[in-house]
């Protein structure tokens, strides 16, 4: 196994806030199990600037994880101003669920926008499929 | 000719003059609603399919396998029901108190407390027809409505004209955003966008509240004061202001208080009146709210028990889950399994599950029993409550060959 | 919706300039711009081997490809459907005060510039836009209340 190459890969702490996306939303309408949904779910808009420390280009999978759970995912450039380095946007989807922490002390209200989570290169590994 | 009109049920906003042009017995043109409403309501009106433990099963044996399925529980959850009428919801209140269950919506961890606060009259509170009929400043916070309710602006809240705004929104309306990102309904915004980084608002209200006194407002994000003291100055100047409130607000607030202050602040020092209106997502959450209200004095998280009401996050779907005190669901119109924390959801894979929703859900794939039923709005009629609080009649667009959601629990409540 | 990438890809990517434009990507802006035609392009005419892309130019950016007469061109893969444009037009509201022009479905729909189908937005009449005829004048009613930038003007 090559683990220098596991070592070397670069990781990120990345707090993620969720959003919502029409056309997201129109695609779970249509099929929720389809193509499009995933694709338009399955995502993490990145700054630019982080991209480039975790050697990821954009449209390359990265793996997120916590201690909740792991997803992949791919990673775009936000298009958003100014910088945002260390904040990351993904759309409300079973992909983001998969990372929310299950404290809530006793309130009942999970944090859905307010991830913690380290990302890295997936190194090409396919986007993560739900069946539990 | 007087045309015919139809309402959506694809989110929130309830729009209520969608054209259909119809191609045999299924829609096909619609005319006037977005993207996500067209979806709505073509969204495939299938057979009539009852399955138990992933096998087609007929209806009789179906209900009989929920019912006993609920019988043997001994505090079932009740969930959902933001896609359902009114007729709808009250049934399945109904049939929480006769199963002594825990009822919850997904209000419970989203706009739930905001509503409850309405409903006890802690914010002024107005229609949507008053916005566009009155409306100077339209003030988006931590909501994206471009996204969410896709006809929020051109319908009600900035573009339209109305009985007392004739000249139009460039003149006589002001569209305000604060968000932690440029959304697209900041975008429209333009200027008046306010960014404020995430957990920023409770600071952000504290300091408009300064700079509405006439203090020099400050944050530890240092947001620029003038640019601050300029909004204060807006807001002060609104005849008819409105907060529209979603989940990036609710979600950065430990509680109400600040949001509360803010309003009396505005109020006071306003010109003329502010009012604030919650963004509710699904078309029908509201009238949960208001009809369990009405009943019980609480507008989610409650367990009925032999007459009386036990009420408290401890009766949420999130803390119920949490710590396994439900030991059956049937969720009615909504898919936890996809919706909530994985972290939280997976509860749901250790105990038997009854889906009872149009299309196939990662939850009822995991379903002792799931029930296809009609998509309200498009195939069965009824009423519901907009976000605003307004009352809507509709009626169905199609001849159903499903079951309702009313009809289903109807069913399940003879059955026991 | 056709842009001018998708046009560039189509042309005989020589950099010739025989069209007089300095590279094949400024003669693709200058197509979708109307400027030129693919007429302009004298390889692209004339070679047998360009007669698919030809015709396919002409399909996108042909006289009537894509953009109506008042240069309007709606991206429909970016549209909402929200119809803030449908009821900020000034002709709209003009024709149609108590349908589109207060926010609800058209009441009046003969001379309506704007309407939404099937969640996308629909330019007709185009000969009322304020941007056309004698008297024009560069009205952006429809541009600048677009959250996504899915109507545009090419003149």
């Amino acid at each position: 196994m090559d683990f220098g190459s596991f070592l070397a890969a670069p990781e990120l702490k990345v707090k993620i806030v969720t959003y919502r996306d029409i056309f997201q939303n129109k695609a779970m309408i249509e099929d929720r199990f389809g193509e499009d949904y995933r694709t338009r779910s399955a995502i993490i808009k990145l700054d630019p600037a982080d991209l480039k420390s975790l050697s990821v280009k954009k449209g390359d999978t990265v793996i997120l994880k916590n201690s909740f759970g792991k997803v992949v995912v791919k990673a775009e450039e936000s298009g958003y101003e100014p910088p945002h380095r260390g904040i990351a946007y993904m759309p409300n989807s079973p992909w983001s669920n998969m990372l929310v922490s299950n404290e809530t002390g006793g309130t009942g209200v999970p944090k859905f926008k307010d991830i913690e989570a380290t990302a890295s290169s997936a190194k090409g590994e396919k986007v993560t499929d739900f069946e539990f | 000719m007087e045309k015919e009109y139809y309402v959506c049920t694809g989110c929130g906003l309830l729009c209520d003059d969608i054209e259909l042009e119809m191609e045999k017995d299924l829609i096909g043109k619609v005319h006037t609603a977005c993207r996500v409403g067209v979806a709505h309501m073509k969204e495939s009106p299938g057979e009539a399919e009852y399955l138990v433990d992933g096998k087609k099963v007929d209806e009789k044996t179906a209900i009989e396998e929920a019912a006993s399925v609920l019988k043997a529980a001994r505090n079932p959850l009740i969930f959902g029901l933001g896609t359902s009428t009114n007729e709808a919801q009250k049934k399945a209140i109904e049939l929480a108190e006769k199963l002594n269950a825990t009822l919850d919506d997904t209000s419970s961890f989203c706009l739930g407390p905001l509503i409850e606060a309405i409903l006890q009259e802690k914010f002024k509170t107005c229609t949507l027809d008053d916005v566009r009929n009155k409306a100077d400043i339209s003030f988006f916070w931590g909501s994206d409505p471009a996204d969410s309710h896709p006809r929020h602006l051109s319908k009600f809240s900035y573009f339209p004209r109305g009985q007392e705004k004739q000249r139009g929104w460039e003149e006589e309306r002001t569209a305000i955003a604060v968000d932690i990102r440029k959304s697209h309904t900041a975008k429209i915004c333009g200027n008046e966008f306010y960014q404020v980084p995430p957990g920023g608002d409770a600071e952000f209200i504290e300091a408009l509240i300064a700079g509405l006194s006439g203090k020099l407002p400050k944050t530890s994000f240092k947001f620029p004061p003038k640019k601050l003291l300029e909004l204060a100055n807006i807001l002060k100047g609104a005849r008819f202001g409105v907060i529209f409130v979603g989940l990036g607000l609710i979600y950065s607030l430990e509680n109400l208080e600040p949001l509360i202050k803010l309003m009396d602040t505005l109020n006071e020092k306003a010109k003329g009146d502010f009012y604030l209106i919650p963004m509710v997502g699904h078309y029908n959450m509201r009238g949960f709210n208001e009809t369990l209200f009405e009943k019980t004095g609480f507008v989610n998280s409650v367990k009925f028990e032999e007459g009386s009401v036990k009420h408290g996050p401890g009766y949420s779907v999130v803390e119920s889950l949490k710590a396994k005190t439900v030991d059956a669901a049937l969720i009615i119109g909504s898919d936890p399994l996809a919706s909530l924390p994985h972290s939280i959801a997976k509860q749901l894979l250790e105990i038997p599950l009854i889906t009872i929703d149009p299309c196939e859900t990662l939850s009822s794939r995991k379903a002792k029993v799931s029930i296809r039923s009609g998509v309200s709005g498009v195939e069965a009629g009824g009423s519901a409550t907009r976000m605003d609080g307004v009352q809507v009649p509709f009626r169905p667009a199609i001849d159903a060959k499903r079951p309702s959601d009313e009809e289903i629990l109807s069913k399940l409540m003879e059955a026991l | 919706m056709t842009n001018a990438m998708e046009l560039y890809q189509l042309l005989p990517k020589t950099n010739c300039k025989e069209c007089g434009k300095t590279s094949c990507m400024a003669f693709a802006v200058a197509l979708l711009s109307r400027e030129l035609t693919a007429d302009d392009c004298p390889p692209l005419k004339n070679e047998p081997k360009f007669k698919e892309k030809y015709e396919k130019i002409n399909e996108l950016a042909g006289p009537a490809g894509g953009a109506t007469e008042t240069g309007l061109i709606v991206h429909e893969e970016l549209c909402f459907g929200c119809g803030n444009c449908v009821v900020a037009c000034p002709v709209n509201v003009a024709n149609d005060p108590y349908g589109v022009g207060s926010g609800n479905a058209p009441k009046k729909n003969e001379k309506l510039i704007l309407t939404i189908e099937d969640g996308i937005v629909k330019a007709q009449n185009v000969d009322e836009c304020r941007r056309f005829g004698k008297n024009k004048i560069l009205c952006t009613g429809c541009i600048v209340t677009c959250p996504v930038e899915a109507i545009e003007f090419v003149v």
